[in-house]
């Protein structure tokens, strides 16, 4: 007798605290959907305004649906510029520097993470305090220096000055540091050396922050401006923002055509976000290390 | 005891690891920056011959109002808008970290305005923004609002420019945080909730302490980067209106060439590497206070 | 991820061959000292020439080209290349806003292009640091070049020290731009070259109408507008030999005055934002507006009928006289070439007819006949009004840190249009401000 009445408020309390759950849940929900939309609306305006004729533009009360849709602006920037250069000059670009950035810096923070030699703390100091002073300072040098070299105007003057990365070192540093160590000296008890270790073992469990850096490498490689702007001459060369930037008139701005070409150069970077994303997803197996 | 600790062998393996990116950091961006810090004591309008002036540069930096006022704007920057964009990208970070339906997509759009130039996003927000034209000031006249002009009325353009970068960098915090927590071992988790944890002891005595060297991470390149404010001020405001946004490196861009002064930017950047050198290297040595790797 | 990021590599890799096999910079021409051949190198000439027939590249660099007339750009340089079948131009552009900061570094970095495009108020820098080619040389050497073929005014404002170190491509001034059908819906006369600011002012007022969102006049508060209506005033920017700053006095006051007070009473306060005059005039909503005649072309078709006049004085008449110039570096290695290219640029009848065809601005040459065509094209019916304008001019006030004093006169006027400073203390303290760079 006693179960079953005690039964009854336990099962009602079961079924609150569902109830419980299933609110909190969607009250989860609806704020995130909130800050998303509150993310992704002005990329509404700009997909929107790259529809948009360029009278109806700026004029109050502002559309959203743009009335009337004009599909030409992506044609008129493909004729008026050599968009689909722009866009190989920028992958290519910015793939070659993802990748050695990625490896340079992955390799670097392997030693600052797990080897020790004298100065290493003095050395990494340094690799932070090179972002500590701003390109523009320092590219009057650096211009100097790619014209000794003769890379004025070249692939290889474009993609030289971001091969290393000390943001990728610092990033990959910690993810290195908060890794276990036993798998580490488990291999190094079998006789491995550092670069199996660093290849099979930490590698591996490192995937998120790589990933993550490899998408903010390409990202930066992406959106590049000013060094492409100085070091690059001649069109055939020229990357997507730079190119862009020519469409910006010294009095006035064809914002339709700037929006067309914008949504363009968010595209791929968004594809490689994509891509990325599914490597910083926790794995099924992710210390699935046997043995 | 790990094998080849000294010797050659070991030496080796440290060559090998850190040249790739020592190298060509020494030759490009390195060199350059001693390079420039030549620059600083010297007169140059990038058009004639530079001329050697010494200190004079260090001298007029120390009585100029301008930067003065630029280095109380870029604090005040950071002021508001570290907390801003931390708190915001934490607590994203650890909403999306469950199984939720739509992940991808929610995702994809925290991380949507980390991933255009400020070029873009600063026009999308001075449009936003517009006092006459734009949304925000529409929405609030139909609660019957008056809203200020935003980024251009002096009191309001800082704040402007706050907002639009907290907004546009909580996805970079974002993905990083979420990195790090995904990379928390599901065993701990596991075998705390076996010992009869609770979700808030597992969040405070595993999730957070695992997550401060990421958290870390966040901080100190947030600090480096957001003292060097310089693409949103120089797209949204220019500095303006009336010199209410300008900001240390917009003054460093202004004066090396708009107004041929190439060497007293240089020191001007000189000095400001030192202020952000000790920061970073206070954080690092607190980093033991908080930080714990495994 | 490997194979991911290998077979990307790959791609990327793929990409950077085909881009370099199809012309793309492997040998950069500027980097290198010594004469290297372009890398389009036209057959030269079978008819044996009296000038060596190497064949020459010159690099172009310009911020007016993009992004509206790049073909028109292309056009004249496809006419010289005919021409000149030696010599081939490598045009490089760049926005206006990014132009100097990349000039300045290829300068610096000793890595000019051969010739470049300056405006009138940057191209006394660059001609005061030896960083331009002494034209005179070549022009006294070429038999058939007579100065007297550009705007005269045009001409002499490239000279220093005796020296001719720019040739004029191009002039503009600001004009007074109106709304037709705002004017006669109001029953107002419309403007007329004998108008003064009062005349202007009493306008503004009967056409504003903020019930409709509707505003009589808008002229930017700054630099440019501001040594204007200075002048208009009677005033001057500086003392005579150039040592004081004379902007601050009662009549600069006035002027400043004029451009503020309109605020809020028949100019709008919060049009600031990117266009928003444009936006406001174009969508009917301005009656007046002082702008510059490098808009004709984007409101051709406005749905309102509109005209121009010549901008209102008040003591006298001074309008804006904006004029830019392409001129050769100094170090360039191919100084004869870069003259005959500056020279077609600027004044063949090929290059005038594609920029008057075009509306891209106006061409700095005195044959008024020339501009026959640019004048009898509608809308704006008034088109003399432009050249009626260049009857009173005034050109800006330059010294070396140009950009330096035309920031602290916009600051001041700033802080005086929002209330921080009166304009007199404003005015004043921009005064001592310039007054310093004088030294």
């Amino acid at each position: 007798m006693t179960e079953l009445t005690g039964a009854r408020p336990v099962m009602a309390g079961i079924a609150r605290l569902r109830t419980g759950r299933y609110v909190a849940r969607g009250a989860l929900y609806a704020v995130l959907a909130v800050g998303g939309i509150a993310m992704v609306f002005p990329f509404l305006w700009m997909l929107s305004t790259s529809f948009q004729t360029a009278g109806a533009l700026l004029v109050p009360p502002p559309q959203l649906i743009p009335s009337p849709i004009e599909t030409g602006n992506y044609a008129e920037i493909a004729a008026a510029f050599p968009l689909w250069r722009f866009l190989l000059n920028s992958v290519g670009v910015a793939t070659i520097s993802t990748v050695l950035q990625v490896a340079t810096s992955a390799m670097a923070a392997y030693a600052f993470a797990r080897l020790t030699f004298r100065g290493r703390d003095l050395l990494f100091l340094l690799y932070i305090a090179t972002l500590m002073v701003p390109l523009q300072v320092t590219i009057m040098p650096l211009f100097v220096e790619m014209r000794y070299l003769g890379l004025i105007d070249s692939y290889p003057g474009l993609i030289l000055p971001s091969i290393a990365s000390a943001f990728g070192t610092f990033l990959l540093r910690q993810a290195f540091l908060s890794l276990p160590r036993e798998l580490e000296e488990a291999a190094f008890m079998d006789g491995a050396g550092h670069f199996t270790v660093f290849r099979r073992i930490v590698l591996p469990l490192a995937r998120p922050a790589l990933a993550t850096f490899a998408i903010f490498a390409f990202m930066a490689s992406w959106n590049s401006f000013l060094w492409p702007l100085i070091i690059v001459n001649s069109p055939d060369l020229m990357t997507l923002p730079v190119g862009l930037s020519n469409l910006q008139g010294r009095y006035a701005t064809s914002w339709n055509l700037l929006m067309a070409g914008s949504t363009v150069a968010v595209l791929p970077i968004l594809i490689v976000y994509a891509v990325g994303q599914k490597y910083v997803i926790r794995g099924v197996t992710l210390t699935g290390l046997k043995g | 005891m790990i094998v080849g600790q000294r010797g050659w062998r070991h030496r080796g393996a440290i060559a090998l690891f850190v040249a790739p990116s020592l190298v060509p950091l020494l030759l490009f961006t390195v060199g350059p920056m001693i390079a420039s810090a030549g620059l600083s004591l010297l007169s140059w309008n990038l058009l004639r011959p530079p001329v050697f002036v010494g200190l004079d540069n260090f001298e007029r930096l120390a009585g100029d109002a301008n930067f003065r006022a630029a280095v109380i704007h870029t604090l005040g920057y950071v002021a508001g808008y570290l907390p801003l964009v931390l708190v915001g990208g934490m607590l994203i970070a650890l909403a999306l970290n469950q199984r939720l339906r739509g992940l991808a997509i929610f995702r994809t759009a925290y991380f949507l305005p980390v991933v255009t130039s400020w070029v873009v996003v600063a026009l999308m927000w001075r449009w936003l923004l517009d006092p006459r034209a734009g949304i925000v000031n529409f929405a609030l006249g139909l609660v019957g609002i008056d809203g200020p002009g935003w980024y251009t009325d002096p009191a309001w353009a800082m704040p402007s420019v706050i907002v639009a970068s907290a907004w546009k960098d909580l996805g970079f915090v974002m993905v990083i945080l979420l990195a790090g927590l995904q990379s928390i071992p599901e065993e701990y988790y596991e075998a705390a909730s076996v010992d009869g944890a609770g979700r808030w002891s597992r969040f405070r005595n595993i999730t957070i302490p695992l997550l401060t060297p990421s958290l870390f991470f966040v901080l100190v390149i947030s600090l480096i980067n957001n003292l060097q404010v310089f693409d949103q001020v120089w797209v949204m405001t220019k500095g303006g209106p009336a010199g209410a946004t300008s900001v240390v490196v917009e003054q460093i861009v202004t004066n090396a060439f708009s107004y041929g002064q190439m060497g007293y930017a240089a020191a001007m950047s000189w000095v400001f590497f030192v202020v952000l050198l000790v920061i970073t290297i206070v954080q690092f040595r607190l980093q033991r206070r908080w930080v714990t790797y495994d | 991820m490997r194979s991911l990021t290998r077979a990307l590599a790959a791609v990327a890799a793929t990409a950077m061959l085909a881009g370099a096999c199809t012309g793309g910079g492997a040998t950069p021409a500027s980097a290198t000292p010594g004469d290297t051949p372009g890398d389009t190198t036209p057959t030269a000439s079978p008819v044996a020439p009296s000038a060596p027939a190497e064949p020459v590249t010159l690099t172009y660099f310009t911020f007016s080209a993009a992004p509206d007339h790049l073909e028109d750009l292309d056009a004249i340089v496809q006419a010289f290349e005919q021409k000149n079948p030696n010599i081939s131009i490598e045009v490089q552009t760049a926005a206006y806003a990014d132009y100097f900061t990349k000039l300045q570094t290829q300068v610096a970095g000793g890595s000019p292009p051969d010739t470049f495009e300056l405006n009138y108020e940057n191209s006394v820098a660059y001609a005061s640091s030896g960083a331009l080619l002494d034209l005179s040389p070549l022009a006294a050497a070429d038999p058939d070049f007579d100065p007297s073929v550009y705007y005269p005014k045009a001409y002499e404002v490239f000279q220093a020290d005796g020296k001719q170190f720019g040739v004029p491509e191009q002039f503009s001034d600001v004009i007074l731009f109106y709304n037709k059908d705002l004017f006669d819906a109001a029953r107002v006369a419309y403007p007329d070259p004998s108008w003064t600011w009062e005349d202007e002012r009493e306008a503004a007022e009967k056409l504003t109408d903020t019930a409709n969102g509707v505003w009589g006049h808008y002229q930017p508060i700054q630099f440019f507008e501001f040594y204007k209506v200075l002048a208009q005033n009677g005033g001057t920017f500086f003392n005579a030999d150039q040592t004081q700053s004379t902007f601050n006095d009662a009549k600069g006051v006035e002027a400043a005055e004029w451009l503020i007070g309109k605020l809020d009473k028949t100019m709008p306060s919060d049009a600031f934002g990117p266009d928003q005059d444009s936006a406001l005039f174009k969508s009917g909503k301005l009656a007046m507006w002082h702008t510059g005649i490098w808009l004709f072309p984007s409101l051709a078709d406005a749905p309102f009928a509109w005209d121009v006049s010549v901008e209102p004085g008040n003591v006298t008449k001074a309008h804006h006289f904006f004029a830019n110039a392409v001129v050769a570096s100094a170090t360039t290695e191919h100084p004869a070439e870069a003259w005959a290219w500056l020279r077609f640029l600027t004044s063949s009848e090929e290059a005038v007819k594609v920029r008057l065809d075009a509306s891209w601005e106006l061409a700095a040459v005195a044959d008024q006949s020339l501009f026959e065509p640019y004048l009898s094209q509608t809308p704006p019916d008034n088109r003399e009004a432009v050249f009626d304008a260049l009857a009173d001019i005034v050109t800006p006030p330059v010294i070396e840190q140009q950009s330096q004093m035309q920031d602290i006169v916009t600051q001041a006027l700033e802080k005086a249009r929002l209330g921080q400073m009166s304009i007199p203390d404003a005015l004043d303290e921009a005064a001592t401000q310039v007054d310093a760079l004088l030294q």
